[in-house]
């Protein structure tokens, strides 16, 4: 691990007893003026925009990345408990639409510094090479204008800095992982018990969750509240992954400041710098490059608003593809009851997972696939599966108070990229006088054959383990497009280095990017794009 | 602490004697603080209207089967996150934002109740409270006063979950530990309890087998 400390030096700048990052990073924190044309300004301080700061900070930039929301301190801002953890999510107004509208603000949401990895459960899989061209393959969704080969390095260097924890990996690029697996609870036990029975393959992992110590972070607890933000700082979040090591290399973190507006010169066509409003005042942070990493939301939403008379249809929109082909992941949910006491919410939630059905099967009518994975409801979400089948008044009371008998296996689907899938200025306005977000989603046949497949998968495995009733809810998770890489400006908004085709120095860095999204949660993927388009700006690398 | 009323046909009394209030010396300051706020006086309805809190509270008892003290605090749980601006922040283009689609449900449902059996919904008795409910429920994606059934239906079930089941004494009818740090869990697998859990008394009270269908 000595080799993660020299280009990442994070988890040694936590506190001894791995409680926080070292006091002095925050408090003596570079600051830069509002009129300091800093090299680099970045819009959001998640998976995509720590990453980029961390890099382009150790490279000797002097950039600030500014966040809408706080700069966290776990031991005191996150608690263990379900619902005080409303605060994680970006919950500002937004109007959502299509004939399959998807519910914003909790689990596909994140709100300050870490992004939405403060609360993802830890999954950190990588994408397979099919991945990024299933245009050529299978004539479905789109070519990436990179292959998964000029993505494999950057794995493998995020793999490491977070740290992941798995058995060796069997599918898309067979590849091992840092650390050994972890120790699994009851749902994990019985997803084994179950695949076995079907005969299909279960590994424990992907999950970036220290197996260990891991520099100063402590090892997981396995207290099983992954989703309400870790407090142990076990599983890894770009708070204390990445910013850390961005203090010490001199960059800024300025937190509570929402950005507004990207302001271009009319005349070279070139980004000046970001409006931004902090405790009611509006401000302006010069720079000479932009990169926006607000997630497949926000960063639509704060071009489609950037107009100017050179673009009247918002920044970078000059083929109307700013917001289109957003995605999100089917996640449909299944239970199985059991005899025995599952107590699924002792240990974390990411345990096992299987992606067995992740590729394209020419043998079934539909495109693509799913991956299954252990998901394991607390008391309030798990209520929510329960009153999803109708049940309500005493019926309700009784099934939940049958809660330690039910295990829960989720499963991602990978929806296709649609042009009418996408995001749009709505005529209502936030506090800050923004359009706010409108959000359309409808499914297409395929969707809805691979949820379906999903379902049936996991009622199978439910079944095998020696479940006698299984129950699924239907729901979504992640998002992934909306401002997605291209070979062509008539195709996409960025290049395959996430440089904007229509302003030269502004970048999109994030989620918002990526032209297809697999059945893998998106965020070491969003990181490792990230990276690497820090290497291609720094030229360190190919 | 005391337990909820909950009669065993209906699940209640499956854990005697366990409370997770006794392990609150083992949780962290930040986290207890926000826990015990949950036990104490709630802050007065303020964001209900006096007709909106009478509609609310007999909703949030069907919804919840709380048909006798104690009872969780839902009506003033809810009330405080709206007041509050709490919500999830989105909202169906076919329905207004939470706080106001809240007050028009409340209202149509008083406007049902009327219609159906001449009094406000507060005023009906339990059945009659529950078959106007099920009539709702039954619409499904079909409109109930130009909001879709099912999306009014959610509203109320996402705000009346939240709320009950983040008290402790929900958690103690279902044997839930709460929270859970900085202590951990030692024993994690399929039967394995802390010394501090309970079994479940009636394992076989599995509600498939229709127990208070």
């Amino acid at each position: 691990m000595s080799e993660v400390r020299e280009r990442n030096e994070s988890a040694w700048l936590m506190t001894a007893d791995g409680s926080r990052m070292e006091p002095g990073l925050r408090d003596n924190m570079r600051r830069f003026d509002d009129d300091d044309e800093v090299d680099l300004v970045i819009v959001g301080c998640g998976a995509g925009g720590s990453t980029l700061l961390q890099r382009m900070a150790r490279a000797g930039a002097r950039v600030v990345a500014l966040d809408a929301g706080p700069f966290w301190e776990p031991e005191t801002d996150w608690v263990s408990d379900e619902a005080g953890s409303h605060h994680l999510y970006w919950t500002e107004p937004r109007k959502i639409g299509g004939s399959d509208p998807v519910p914003l603000g909790s689990n596909n949401s994140g709100r300050g510094v870490g992004g939405s990895m403060v609360h993802y459960a830890g999954y950190a899989p990588r994408f397979h090479p099919s991945d990024f061209r299933t245009r050529t393959n299978d004539g479905v969704g789109a070519d990436w204008p990179i292959d998964y080969g000029n993505l494999k390095s950057y794995y493998e260097l995020i793999e490491e800095e977070l740290p992941v924890s798995g058995e060796d990996w069997p599918w898309g690029d067979p590849h091992g992982y840092p650390q050994r697996p972890h120790p699994v609870g009851g749902n994990g036990e019985l997803f084994q018990r179950g695949a076995l029975a079907c005969g299909i393959t279960a590994k424990v992992g992907p999950v970036a969750i220290s197996n260990g110590r891991f520099g100063n972070r402590p090892h997981c607890i396995y207290r099983g509240f992954c989703l309400q933000g870790c407090k142990v700082n076990a599983k890894a979040s770009p708070l204390i992954t990445h910013v850390p090591d961005a203090l010490a290399h001199g960059a800024e973190v300025r937190p509570d400041s929402m950005v507004t507006r990207i302001e271009i010169d009319q005349r070279t066509g070139r980004a000046t710098g970001v409006h931004y409003a902090r405790g009611g005042v509006s401000r302006f942070q010069r720079a000479s490059m932009v990169a926006v990493a607000g997630y497949s939301i926000e960063t639509p939403r704060l071009l489609l608003n950037s107009t100017s008379d050179r673009f009247p249809n918002g920044l970078c929109n000059d083929f109307d593809q700013v917001g289109r082909y957003l995605m999100v992941q089917g996640a449909p949910q299944t239970a199985g009851r059991f005899d025995d006491e599952v107590r699924m919410w002792k240990a974390p939630p990411p345990e096992v997972s299987s992606e067995q059905f992740y590729e394209t099967d020419p043998g079934k009518p539909y495109k693509r696939g799913f991956s299954i994975q252990t998901v394991s409801p607390l008391p309030i979400t798990w209520a929510e599966h329960v009153s999803a089948q109708g049940y309500w008044g005493a019926d309700l009371r009784n099934y939940m108070s049958d809660y330690v008998h039910w295990a829960c296996l989720g499963s991602l689907c990978e929806f296709l990229a649609l042009p009418d899938n996408r995001v749009t200025l709505a005529d209502e306005k936030d506090r800050h006088g923004m359009p706010i977000a409108r959000f359309d989603y409808s499914q297409c046949d395929n969707d809805r054959a691979l949820m379906k497949a999903a379902t049936g998968v996991m009622e199978d495995i439910l079944k095998g383990a020696g479940a006698d009733e299984v129950i699924t809810i239907n729901r979504y998770a992640h998002l992934v497009g909306g401002a997605r890489m291209a070979a062509t400006e008539q195709k996409g908004v960025v290049d395959a280095d996430c440089r904007s085709f229509a302003v030269p120095n502004l970048l999109i860095v994030d989620g918002s990017v990526l032209p297809t999204q697999g059945s893998a949660n998106p965020a070491l993927t969003i990181m490792a794009v990230a990276a690497r388009a820090a290497a291609r700006l720094t030229q360190q690398r190919t | 602490m005391s337990t909820l009323p909950l009669d065993p046909r209906h699940g209640g009394g499956r854990f005697p004697d366990f409370d997770v209030t006794t392990q609150a010396r083992h949780w962290d300051e930040t986290t207890r603080a926000v826990v015990e706020k949950r036990l104490g006086m709630q802050t007065p309805v303020r964001f209900f209207t006096e007709s909106e809190q009478a509609a609310a509270t007999a909703l949030f008892d069907q919804l919840l089967y709380q048909r006798s003290e104690p009872r969780v605090p839902v009506t003033e749980m809810v009330d405080a996150r709206l007041a509050e601006n709490l919500t999830d922040g989105w909202h169906y283009e076919t329905m207004p934002p939470d706080e106001a689609a809240w007050r028009a449900s409340l209202t149509n449902l008083d406007d049902d109740s009327r219609e159906a059996h001449g009094c406000l919904f507060a005023e009906c008795d339990w059945d009659d409270q529950s078959a106007i409910l099920t009539a709702i429920q039954n619409r499904g994606s079909d409109q109930w006063h130009g909001m879709v059934a099912a999306q009014v239906w959610s509203l109320w079930t996402r705000y009346a979950c939240t709320a009950f089941y983040s008290h402790p004494q929900a958690w103690n009818e279902i044997g839930f530990d709460g929270p859970a740090y900085p202590r951990g869990y030692k024993n994690i697998g399929v039967n394995r309890l802390e010394s501090f859990e309970v079994h479940d008394a009636r394992p076989g009270d599995d509600p498939v087998e229709g127990k208070g269908q």
